[in-house]
């Protein structure tokens, strides 16, 4: 290429010699701002890692699990409770869908979130003082009903905004479902006690014994409070529909396990229990029936094999550790005996995939069984009980009807948790009743300070392809496990199956985190950049800076950030014609921002005559 | 005659940056003795190994620039990018330059006219200045054994005169010098002078390594430790050449990982006390050469049989390190196994199979 004719501008052409600045670490050596030879520049942008997506309330795992990596726990401690009220019940009840979606599962195991999770939890309990405080108060009075996971979840967000929460409660014990429906050998009562008593401390008043609809009505709670969150849950078991379900000795899933929870329960089991159901409900019950002295437990359920029943396979290994019998393919059709259960009649069945009345078709044409059993529990899920609620606002599912926001028409009334997410294809978890509590709140909060809510959603870059990043500096190391009580022991006892992470294990499981898309300040552009023009003063996550006056564009830092954090981004787009070089040039002024503003008024020439 | 307590930097030696099964780096010096602003090609090899050495060595350095891609690229108009005392020499008189800057400091020090530490004396010459044309002088001030660091850092051609052989191109390797053909369809006929291991076996007294900017904490591990040797020390660098090698920018780290992944550079250190090589490192994988070699435009005219040759070098190269080789290593190394291995998916087959 000749430069013959070419016309330089005075502000292009070179210093003399002998008045060239010295090179200095700040401006580099400014005689030569070879930025302008780049097509591309990297930018760091954080993505969203699959957990952090994943997860029911959108906690930020990525950063929690890098602050354990760094020892910080309390810092930790202190983003988890952001956005889940008890990181110590979830550490052990919660079905972790952030370690279904982590991406180290596809490289080898995946990281042990929970149990991080609940080593967090675990250390916030041991704290004197919470490290969560009261938001200053509003002065606005907030009713919510329930005390489970959403309720809590609800509450604890609007006493952090700064109203005065009351929680209504049915039970005489605060906790809702994570006390009535999960076993104590899952979730120890002290455990939950001690967030229920953070609560406390947060000012939320908790009148237990009260129950809407025959204690408070719907307009005691429109009179005295200025809004409320309905997070009253599913109390009503389903039943199966079968001949003879009245006579004694049938259980149901929930109420048996409620009052276990409770306290108050007065079931004497048999020596062979029988459970009907293949969800998680079903295999809590089996597991605590031989705590209550059941010798033979077996689970029966309509789906064909272990791999097609909605539980979780980790919960059901153990229970099948623990000696519970697995019957396939068989609905109950009734339940026989002269006033006490005394057998089951079991016809073969299977799912139709039929989505109007039932979706179960029993095969009449076989010969029925008889299953002697002493005891049944039928846990095949729960129904809200909703007499209270006026007709407007209940759908023909049973739940409450809300819009997009969690609010009921135009009331100052919303609703969270289990009874508006029935049905709605969500699982039923408690991380998801958490974070429709917490989402609640804050949408509550707009609309009674009169902020709009938003109705458009941004557009967030999961990062679920590990060839964004890079996977050479990812050594494969397998998961820590956590310990399990041995099954022939546990079945027997109250005491808790699964144990904690020591402080060790949990930095170690930390470790394994990739910080998908997420810098982490591992140093790596800033070692490799062939400039060196990537900077920092402190090393942390997020303070790299890239002097645009020099970077070449060679991509190296890009293509060797583990993470996949940096990205390139083109500075000229060959497709439209955009020159982006003055965005690249904005930085500092100088030679750039004078050749930007000539790059600016490119378009405004004429056009070249060849 | 009273000794003289010459006072040495000892710099420490850097942690790995794989603790555990965390990836992260280990703390390193905050000042800068090489800036931007220099006018090397995007993704320069040389360059990045540049900044690793100069970051490992600190501020009390001085730098000794024969002319090669890092004497001609960075210092234009009397302006370079160092900001340490950094001189140019000659691209023959690398060594003697380099001895003469030691035995001053020696003598400064004698005299009691220097205070402070002994600097790190540090030339960085090409491989040109440094294989062929310096060989000499560099090998003059090794067997004087002054107390200076020589960095060979091997892009493996002339690069700023417009890539042009050296005796470290390796065999295939396409320059304007030796370009493929009818008459010579391998391009270079010769395989590379083994330079790291002529210095260590002719001068066993120095510190001699290997090194590739694959490998950051250990290249700057490894500067330290020639530093930190009293006495000479040389270090042989692997840095890709963008232009010369004909590759995709963003590749110059990865590449200096796959060249050792390849056994196509081993990576050795030479003891001076106990005079013996130390071949305990070992890559994450073992990869065929072809790995490397397809990532190239310098090799895209070689044959099969072009192909198998340098697999053969690489295996003999594992075999020296002491590494049991996989049987599709040995395999590869048959110009009959790799007929069909034209395409970059098959030859991605047999790295998994390794």
């Amino acid at each position: 290429m000749s430069t013959k004719g070419t016309r330089i501008p005075d502000w292009l052409t070179v210093p003399f010699a002998g008045i060239t600045p010295a090179p200095s670490q700040e401006k580099g050596q400014d005689l030569f701002p070879t930025g302008n030879w780049r097509a591309i520049r990297p930018v760091y942008r954080d993505k969203l890692p699959p957990c952090n997506n994943a997860c029911g309330t959108n906690e930020k795992i990525q950063g929690y699990l890098d602050l354990v990596k760094r020892g910080k726990y309390l810092d930790a401690y202190a983003l988890i409770k952001e956005d889940m009220p008890f990181p110590s019940v979830t550490g052990r009840v919660c079905y972790h869908p952030c370690e279904q979606a982590c991406n180290r599962g596809k490289y080898d195991e995946a990281i042990s979130i929970r149990a991080v999770e609940r080593f967090l939890g675990d250390l916030g309990q041991a704290l004197a003082r919470d490290v969560v405080k009261a938001g200053k108060p509003n002065g606005k009075k907030v009713a919510v009903v329930g005390s489970g996971p959403a309720g809590h979840s609800a509450a604890y967000q609007l006493a952090r905004l700064g109203y005065q929460v009351t929680i209504l409660e049915k039970s005489p014990k605060a906790g809702g479902l994570n006390r009535g429906g999960i076993p104590d050998w899952v979730l120890p009562a002290h455990v939950l006690d001690r967030e229920i008593e953070r609560l406390v401390e947060l000012g939320i008043t908790i009148k237990p014994n009260v129950e809407v609809g025959k204690d408070v009505t719907w307009d005691d709670l429109k009179k005295n409070y200025d809004a409320c969150v309905l997070a009253v849950g599913l109390t009503e078991p389903n039943s199966v529909r079968a001949e003879g379900e009245n006579k004694d000795g049938v259980l149901y899933g929930l109420p048996f396990l409620r009052d276990i929870g409770m306290g108050t329960s007065k079931v004497k089991l048999g020596a062979r229990v029988a459970v009907i159901g293949g969800g998680n409900t079903a295999i809590d019950c089996a597991r605590e029936a031989l705590r209550q002295g059941a010798v033979e437990v077996t689970m029966i359920t309509v789906e064909a094999n272990p791999e097609e029943m909605p539980a979780s396979p980790e919960d059901l290994h153990d229970m099948l550790e623990e000696g519970v019998d697995l019957l396939h393919g068989r609905a109950m059709t009734a339940v026989l005996g002269n006033g006490k259960v005394e057998a089951l009649q079991l016809h073969s069945a299977r799912f139709s995939g039929a989505i109007n009345a039932s979706p179960i078709t029993v095969d009449r044409e076989v010969p029925a069984e008889r299953f002697a059993v002493d005891n049944v529990i039928v846990a095949v899920g729960q129904r809200a009980s909703l007499g209270w609620l006026p007709d407007e606002f209940k759908t023909e599912r049973g739940t409450i009807q809300i819009d997009r926001f969690g609010r009921l028409g135009d009331t100052n009334f919303f609703a969270a948790g289990d009874v508006v997410q029935l049905g709605s294809g969500q699982p039923l978890m408690v991380v998801n009743a958490v974070g429709d509590g917490k989402r609640v709140a804050f949408n509550l909060d707009k609309i009674l300070r009169g902020e709009p809510l938003q109705t458009r959603t941004i557009p967030v870059d999961v990062i679920f392809d590990l060839n964004r990043m890079n996977m050479t500096y990812f050594p494969h190391f397998p998961r820590v496990q956590q310990d399990l009580l041995p099954p022939t022991t546990r079945r027997k006892t109250q005491d808790e199956v699964i144990q904690a992470f020591s402080e060790q294990q949990a930095v170690e499981e930390a470790s394994r985190c990739f910080s998908c898309g997420t810098c982490n300040a591992c140093d790596n552009c800033y070692l490799v950049c062939p400039e060196p023009c990537i900077v920092r003063d402190v090393r942390s996550n997020g303070l790299y800076k890239i002097l645009v006056d020099y970077c070449k564009g060679c991509r190296v830092c890009i293509e060797e950030c583990p993470t996949g954090c940096l990205e390139g981004v083109p500075e000229l787009d060959f497709d439209t014609g955009v020159v982006r070089m003055d965005t690249a040039f904005a930085i500092s002024p100088g030679l750039h921002g004078r050749q930007a503003e000539e790059l600016r008024n490119l378009g405004n020439r004429p056009a070249k005559n060849i | 005659m009273a000794t003289i307590e010459v006072q040495r930097q000892l710099l420490p030696i850097l942690d790995s940056p794989n603790q555990g099964a965390r990836f992260y780096n280990p703390d390193l010096p905050s000042t800068e003795p090489f800036v931007p602003g220099h006018r090397t090609c995007a993704g320069c090899g040389p360059s990045i190994q540049y900044r690793m050495t100069s970051k490992a060595a600190g501020d009390n350095t001085i730098l000794v620039g024969p002319t090669g891609c890092m004497y001609v690229a960075n210092s234009s108009y009397l302006c370079t990018p160092y900001n340490v005392p950094w001189a140019h020499t000659q691209i023959g008189s690398a060594g003697s330059f380099t001895a003469g800057v030691a035995a001053a400091y020696e003598a400064m020090i004698r005299k009691g006219k220097w205070k402070g530490a002994y600097p790190n004396i540090i030339c960085e010459a090409g491989d040109g200045s440094a294989s062929d044309i310096g060989l000499a002088s560099i090998s003059g001030a090794l067997y004087r054994n002054h107390d200076c660091l020589i960095i060979c850092y091997d892009n493996e051609q002339y690069a700023n005169t417009g890539i042009q052989a050296s005796s470290r191109t390796p065999y295939g390797g396409m320059t304007t010098f030796s370009p493929p053909g009818p008459m010579v369809p391998e391009a270079k006929t010769l395989f590379p002078k083994d330079l790291a291991r002529m210095m260590a076996a002719g001068h066993p007294h120095c510190y001699v390594a290997t090194a590739s900017v694959g490998y950051p904490i250990d290249l700057m591990n490894k500067v330290r430790k020639g530093l930190n040797h009293k006495g000479a020390a040389y270090l042989m660098v692997y840095t890709p050449c963008q232009k010369g090698f004909v590759y995709e920018t963003p590749r110059s780290i990865d590449l200096g990982r796959l060249v050792v992944e390849c056994g196509l550079y081993p990576m050795w250190e030479w003891n001076p006390e106990t005079r013996a090589y130390n071949y305990s490192f070992r890559p994450a994988s073992m990869r065929p050469v072809s790995e490397y070699l397809k990532l190239q435009g310098r090799f895209g005219h070689l044959h099969a049989e072009h192909i198998a040759k340098l697999q053969k070098f690489a295996n003999e190269q594992w075999r020296m390190m002491g590494v049991e080789l996989p049987e599709a290593l040995i395999q590869a190394a048959d110009a009959k196994n790799l007929v069909n291995m034209g395409s970059a998916a098959e030859a991605e087959e047999v790295a998994q199979t390794v």
